[in-house]
């Protein structure tokens, strides 16, 4: 199976951003002519493999490289390099370039910036005297459909660089790629920001809107394929990505790592007898049966995977003891033909309980809940201190640690200063710097305000009380009984405004925004209509509206999952697509704030 | 008939007719052609004229001083200006396809004018015209091809890069009788061909060479080529027409005039007949049939265009043209084709004349066609009245047509609508429907906007539905230059007037116009219009608004904005501070860093870039085994750095522990002789030594940084199971009672494996559910009911059942699972 997914039900022709795409990428290659060998950034060789199979771009006469510290080796003539517009990246490329002057060789180069040159980048290559050695272009990939339903910026490290750095870049990229899906699909009417980054990219937007305006009239295109944009800033939930994910998808995510739509493990994992070998599990929808459980709580994962083998037994038994009319054959080989899908997802399974099964992991679990519950201030605490003490992976620890500091609203001073202590204790001195970060991230500080968790957890009604995994009738059922935070506002903001909700909007970090755009006042809003009596009108006339949820930041599995549950609700009157800047998890996310003195 | 009188001023050339409507009565005075040197632009263009510094004229009541005098196809005078150019008499001079007027001058300098009479710019050809005078030159579209007194030949392919390429020699001894172009867009190596007549034959010369043709065709005099290149038509020594292809192998016309003397004049009407001027005569040659004459008393310039021939004379100024099928078809005399009884029944309806009805019902079958020829003779039409006759023909006979295309009628109209306007005499560009279209109206506008008619301009593109952006913005180019006298707030009020016409315009390019004009203060009032970030901070920067630029750029949140300015203003302003700021982004040191949270009173950033300077010291590989002195003076340093501010005291002490922590493991390191213990942490620290056995050290390491007994407990029995040192582990639980308790001792014992082990220190757990889950987790389920039960913890218990029933299960599970699929051999 193609690692490229399937987008045809996609509510948008996500096809055609795709296409768009593989054309402007194809096009470069073939515009310059003959053998090339073509230099990638590793930071997109995963958004590529999305794009177009490696093969075609061999057929371009294009040998492939990874962009490193290394000069490239290559006898061929004609070199591209495609990288991010990073001034670090600029310094590969020319040491590349010296390393050949100083043997004389002389090469055309073509540096292709992804998604824009920036001056930035053209001042260090201009320093170091090989701009002019360089023929510049840019491949405008801003944003790349993940699956049916999921558009990714391709961002990297948005967290550090908005909440640390104060870079804004990765900003203004998420607003110009919102603003290129409206010339295709019209000026989003309705916009609704959370967030201190969510606010500025909705603010950037409407500037680009009087700037560049996407003329409705011309386009021949008369309302807007999507309703409403939700963005939700990730700095505004930083609870949900530290919670362990429990659906199947988030599971993979959080043990195997998932990237770029595949996941990577041992071939003896898989069923495979080459030992030592990797094996790359594509994970998206065009496999029906992950299509099918993906958003599923792990628990019911398996206890589909059990009915659908016992089911498979049962119709080979009747096969061979039965005569069977032909028809009937037919129908059982048509079964058979899923066999492989069913032996991957069983064999991912069963290498996923090797870890669910572990009582640290129900510990853990136990230990999530009671923080995210915030009664127990005392437990929580000797059990951080004693997973200090045992000096357990740092990414771990910073999980609770932080979910510890948020759901009090900062630490007391004295166990403040104590558990950073004795952070640097175990860990070594150089992680002053991660504390920083996530001091001025706002991740992990000091207490200075009466705790409002509570008061958030209760309005909004975050931990569910006996959630049915099986047949949910609520998002809560992707952490066994929380609801995510994010989600929670994303549902509300559809269902009823978020006018209602403001006394709690307000607890949340950074401020929040609702505008109207374009000259579509006779498009109604969702805060005249109630959700569910407009809900049957809109149901009736075959199309469901469409709703642009935003993640500024990154974004984890299970949270697409509730949303994809929520779109999946009877009467609900909006499809979802889901614009994210990144996957992460609590994981990944916390690694970019770890301390890079090494590095 | 109706059409008697029309089709009365036609000519018959074998079975075309032909026809040269008066386009104009020429509303200028006293230009006498003979007296001139003149050039007229194709498409109705304008008309140079200047007085011919070759012939002996005689002086009016004029000065002695050259007027170069610019006209429209009507005659009207637009531009004029005194030539003082030196450079030798003006040997010649042609417009090019932007409407440039290039005039070249016996020294090769070619002076550029555009069509209000001003110097646009000059170049020379290259010192063989300026040492070799030009004799003769040749121009076409965008270039010009000139011969020396040294009969070298010199072109300039494209006079938008005025490069001029010497074509190759062809060792003439005279000058050729005649030449000819072959424009480089036709040709086949897609560089200029020059024909030449020499001798009793003809030379093809291009960069590369010189290839004889047409041998022993006889002196050629005069020499001209089809619009595309493919024919040539040539006038030979004794008299004679020739038409051939251009490369002379295929012959189309041989004609014998009445007069050998070669015709002043030798021009293609339209691709299909070829005009002879002399001096009172034109001949018009077909390729069958006798020609037609026509007699002129006075003289005439024959302008080519693409569909025929513009006749200039002093008076007036006539189209000669091919009549088109159409309007034979309706006008010819006797005609009874349908569109001729279609036009016809129109005249009777208008006189209220049954007989309308009976012509519609003899063409009843094919209206749609005539229908279509009375339009299409419409467009062929200069007479405006005629034109409405005929569209009014089509509109009749539409109305009793169901399958007809109707947008034609429309399409015609608004075709015509334009013609009419720029023919109008005030215009003066004389276009025909096939050159409106082969010039195509975004070039007819750009015309218009270049002569200054902006207002029609404007009209005109709001009609065909084309960007008024183009015609604004030259307006406003053209207001703000030509409006020294006007305050910058009233032009300003003038030019956002016309502006806000056209959405999207760039107020940017019209600022930067405004700049260049040495408005600055105008530039900046406009640029504040500009909607585009992008557009806008180049330009405020240009004209030096820093501040404002900066603060639009960190509006707009585009970063690059944003580092444009500031490399900007690093660059103007301050060199020391750009020095600083290149090297930091050269090597990412801190030194500019420093300097910069210094200013801003941010010590504590400045203490953490020292710290980072120290941990980059000891990964530094050329610091190997040196001392540590140097790191440990940046990190005391960034301490004290942090204890400037309350805030900070507890990185200050982490700082000062850090320093303590490298001065012990270097101690380490000396006495164990072991390069282990440098930068790694407290706690790993300590376990090295635990490790290596060294149990003083670990002690003292303990109680120098006062490591809890929590951390001590757990730390050191993790590292004696490491060790597998069971022994040890032993004893250490009985050297007191643990404070914590034995929680470390059984898990680092379940960790390694060593269920025996772990057992020694199970039962010695305080609390029955610590106990419980204990024995559960080294499998003794029983044990760990009991333990459980003890507790008289009911959840406990239960969780304990589930977990293993779940265990046993879960394996299992997925064992019974694959058994089921066993048949997949089968597939």
């Amino acid at each position: 199976m193609s690692q490229i997914p399937n987008l045809e039900n996609a509510p948008i022709n996500l096809t055609e951003i795709r296409t768009r795409a593989q054309t402007e990428l194809l096009n470069i290659l073939r515009d310059i002519k003959g053998d090339k060998c073509l230099v990638i950034d590793p930071k997109l060789s995963g958004a590529l493999s999305l794009l177009v199979q490696s093969s075609e771009l061999k057929e371009n006469g294009a040998e492939l490289r990874h962009l490193t510290a290394e000069p490239i080796q290559t006898e061929r003539t004609k070199v591209v390099f495609l990288v991010r517009a990073q001034p670090d990246l600029m310094r590969f490329i020319c040491s590349t370039i010296h390393n050949d002057t100083s043997k004389g060789l002389h090469r055309e180069y073509y540096l292709y910036f992804v998604p824009r040159r920036l001056v930035s980048c053209e001042n260090v290559l201009a320093e170091e005297k090989v701009r002019e050695l360089l023929n510049i272009g840019e491949f405008s990939l801003y944003m790349l459909p993940l699956d049916e339903d999921v558009l990714s910026f391709e961002l990297d490290l948005t967290e550090k660089e908005c909440l640390v750095e104060g870079d804004e870049t990765a900003f203004w990229n998420i607003a110009k790629a919102i603003h290129n899906l409206e010339f295709s699909c019209g000026v989003i009417p309705n916009v609704r920001a959370k967030g201190k980054g969510a606010a500025r990219v909705a603010d950037i937007l409407t500037r680009m809107q009087t700037e560049e305006p996407v003329n409705t009239s011309n386009m021949g295109i008369p309302l807007p394929e999507i309703n409403t944009l939700v963005l939700l800033d990730r700095e505004v939930d930083m609870i949900t990505p530290m919670l362990t994910q429990l659906t199947y998808e988030g599971l993979i995510d959080e043990f195997l790592g998932v990237k770029n739509g595949a996941v990577e493990l041992d071939a003896s994992i898989m069923g495979n007898q080459q030992e030592g070998k990797k094996a790359k599990v594509p994970l998206n929808s065009s496999d029906k049966l992950f299509r099918e459980t993906r958003d599923l709580n792990f628990e019911v994962v398996v206890q589909v995977l059990r009915q659908k083998a016992t089911s498979m037994k049962q119709d080979y038994t009747e096969i061979s003891t039965t005569t069977q009319t032909v028809s009937e054959l037919k129908d059982f080989v048509k079964k058979l033909n899923s066999l492989p899908e069913m032996t991957r997802h069983i064999n991912l399974a069963q290498h996923l309980t090797t870890f669910t099964s572990k009582s640290i992991f129900a510990e853990r679990l136990d230990m999530e809940q009671t923080l995210v519950e915030a009664q127990s201030y005392d437990i929580c605490f000797d059990y951080i201190e004693e997973l200090l003490c045992k000096q357990e992976p740092l990414e771990k620890v910073l999980r609770l640690l932080i979910l510890f500091s948020i759901t009090n609203s900062g630490l007391p001073k004295k166990h403040f200063d104590y558990l950073r202590r004795e952070l640097l204790i175990s860990y070594g001195p150089e992680h002053i710097n991660t504390l920083d970060s996530l001091e001025k991230a706002g991740l992990l500080r000091k207490q200075d305000s009466r705790g409002n968790w509570l008061t958030i957890k209760r309005a909004l009604q975050l931990l569910v009380e006996d959630t049915d995994t099986t047949n949910p009738n609520d998002i809560s059922y992707v952490f066994s009984g929380y609801a995510p935070l994010s989600i929670r506002l994303v549902q509300h903001a559809i269902r009823s405004g978020w006018r209602s909700l403001e006394e709690i909007l307000k607890l949340l970090p950074g401020p929040q925004l609702e505008t109207k755009r374009g000259g579509f006042s006779s498009i109604p809003s969702y805060d005249t209509l109630p959700g569910s009596l407009n809900s049957s009108e809109k149901l009736a006339n075959g199309r469901r509206d469409l709703v642009l949820v935003v993640f500024v930041g990154g974004v984890t599995f299970a949270e697409i999952s509730a949303l994809r549950f929520l779109s999946s609700q009877e009467g609900m009157a909006y499809d979802l697509i889901i614009g994210i800047t990144k996957v992460v998890n609590g994981r990944t996310l916390i690694e970019t704030f770890i301390s890079d003195w090494d590095k | 008939m109706a059409g008697v009188s029309v089709a009365a001023e036609w000519q018959l050339l074998y079975n075309r007719y032909y026809r040269k409507p008066e386009l104009y009565q020429m509303e200028w005075k006293q230009v006498d052609l003979t007296r001139n040197k003149i050039a007229c632009a194709p498409f109705g263009g304008p008309i140079a004229v200047i007085r011919d510094d070759a012939k002996i004229v005689q002086l009016y009541a004029e000065s002695a001083l050259r007027k170069l005098r610019i006209f429209t196809s009507s005659g009207r005078l637009t531009a004029e200006t005194v030539w003082r150019n030196p450079g030798g008499r003006l040997i010649g001079m042609s417009w090019t396809d932007d409407l440039t007027l290039a005039c070249i001058t016996q020294d090769g300098t070619v002076y550029s004018y555009n069509i209000h009479a001003e110097l646009l710019g000059t170049f020379s050809l290259g010192k063989e015209c300026f040492e070799n005078s030009v004799v003769e030159c040749l121009f076409w579209g965008n270039g010009v091809v000139c011969i020396t007194e040294a009969f070298e030949i010199l072109a300039v392919p494209d006079f938008k890069m005025p490069k001029t390429v010497k074509l190759a020699d062809c060792s003439l001894e005279e000058l050729p009788h005649c030449m000819a172009v072959i424009e480089p867009q036709y040709t086949k190596s897609g560089d200029v061909e020059v024909l030449l007549g020499v001798g009793d034959h003809v030379l093809l010369v291009d960069e590369d060479g010189v290839q004889p043709l047409a041998d022993g065709i006889g002196p050629l005099q005069k020499m001209v080529l089809s619009r595309k290149g493919e024919f040539v038509a040539s006038f030979t020594h004794d008299g004679r027409l020739l038409v051939m292809s251009s490369d002379f192998s295929k012959e189309f016309i041989d004609y014998t005039c009445e007069s050998a003397l070669p015709p002043d004049q030798l021009a293609w009407c339209g691709s299909d007949t070829v005009l002879l001027y002399w001096d009172d005569m034109l001949l018009m040659v077909g390729p069958y049939d006798e020609p037609v004459r026509y007699i002129y008393d006075d003289p005439v310039i024959l302008i080519p265009e693409c569909d025929g021939v513009r006749i200039l004379s002093n008076t007036n100024m006539e189209f000669l043209h091919r009549v088109p099928d159409s309007t034979v078809s309706i006008f010819q005399i006797g005609s009874t084709s349908p569109p001729a009884l279609l036009y016809d029944a129109l005249e009777h309806f208008d006189r209220r004349s049954a007989k309308a009805v009976e012509n519609l019902r003899l063409i009843r079958t094919s209206l749609p066609e005539a229908v279509e020829s009375c339009i299409d003779a419409a467009g062929y039409e200069f007479d405006i009245s005629q034109q409405r006759t005929l569209l009014r023909a089509a509109s009749y006979g539409q109305t009793f047509s169901s399958h007809f295309r109707r947008d034609s009628i429309r399409e015609m109209c608004q075709m015509l609508r334009v013609l009419n306007d720029v023919r109008h005499v005030d215009v003066g560009i004389p276009l025909s429907l096939q050159q409106y279209k082969l010039l195509t109206p975004s070039v007819l506008i750009n015309r218009l906007i270049n002569a200054h008619k902006h207002l029609l301009a404007l009209r005109i593109s709001e009609y065909l539905g084309l960007s008024q952006e183009v015609v604004i913005m030259h307006w406003t180019c053209t207001k703000i230059s030509a409006s020294t006298a006007i305050p910058d707030a009233t032009l300003l009020q003038i030019l956002l007037d016309k502006l806000k016409i056209c959405k999207g315009i760039s107020y940017a390019a019209v600022a930067a116009h405004a700049d260049k004009s040495g408005r600055r203060k105008l530039a900046a009032m406009l640029v504040e219009h500009e909607p585009r970030s992008s557009k806008q901070i180049p330009l405020l920067l240009s004209i030096g608004e820093e501040n404002s630029a900066l603060v639009k750029a960190t509006e707009s949140g585009d970063t690059d904005l944003v580092y444009l300015v500031m490399f900007h203003i690093w660059k103007k302003a301050r060199p020391l501070a750009r020095d600083l700021f290149v090297k930091y982004a050269r090597c990412y040191k801190h030194e500019f860093l420093k300097d910069f949270f210094l200013s801003t009173g941010q010590l504590q950033e400045v203490a953490y870039l020292l710290w980072k300077e120290s941990w980059e010291l000891a990964k530094d590989p050329r610091a190997k085994g040196s001392s540590l002195g140097p790191r440990i003076k940046l990190i005391e340093k960034a301490s004290n750095l942090f204890a400037e501010s309350k805030e900070h005291m507890f990185e200050s002490k982490a700082a000062e522990e850090h320093a303590k922590l490298l001065r012990i493991q270097r101690e380490l390191e000396v006495s164990t002789k072991q390069a282990i213990f440098l930068d790694s942490s407290v706690s790993d620290t300590i376990r090295t030594c635990i490790v290596l056995g060294n149990h003083r050290a670990a002690n003292k390491v303990r109680a120098e940084f006062k490591v809890s007994d929590k951390r001590w407990y757990w730390l050191k029995c993790f590292a004696l199971a490491t060790i597998r040192d069971w022994d040890a582990l032993e004893k250490f639980s009985k050297e007191k009672r643990p404070p914590i308790g034995y929680r470390p001792f059984v898990e680092a014992c379940v960790d390694a494996g060593e269920k025996d082990e772990a057992l020694k220190y199970v039962p010695k757990l305080s609390d029955p559910r610590e106990r419980a889950e204990a024995y559960a987790k080294i499998g003794m389920a029983k044990e760990a009911a009991d333990a459980a039960s003890q507790s008289k913890d009911g959840e406990l218990l239960g969780r304990l059942r589930q977990s293993f029933s779940q265990n046993a299960g879960g394996s299992s599970i997925f064992d019974t699972l694959r058994d089921r699929l066993t048949f997949q051999s089968l597939s």
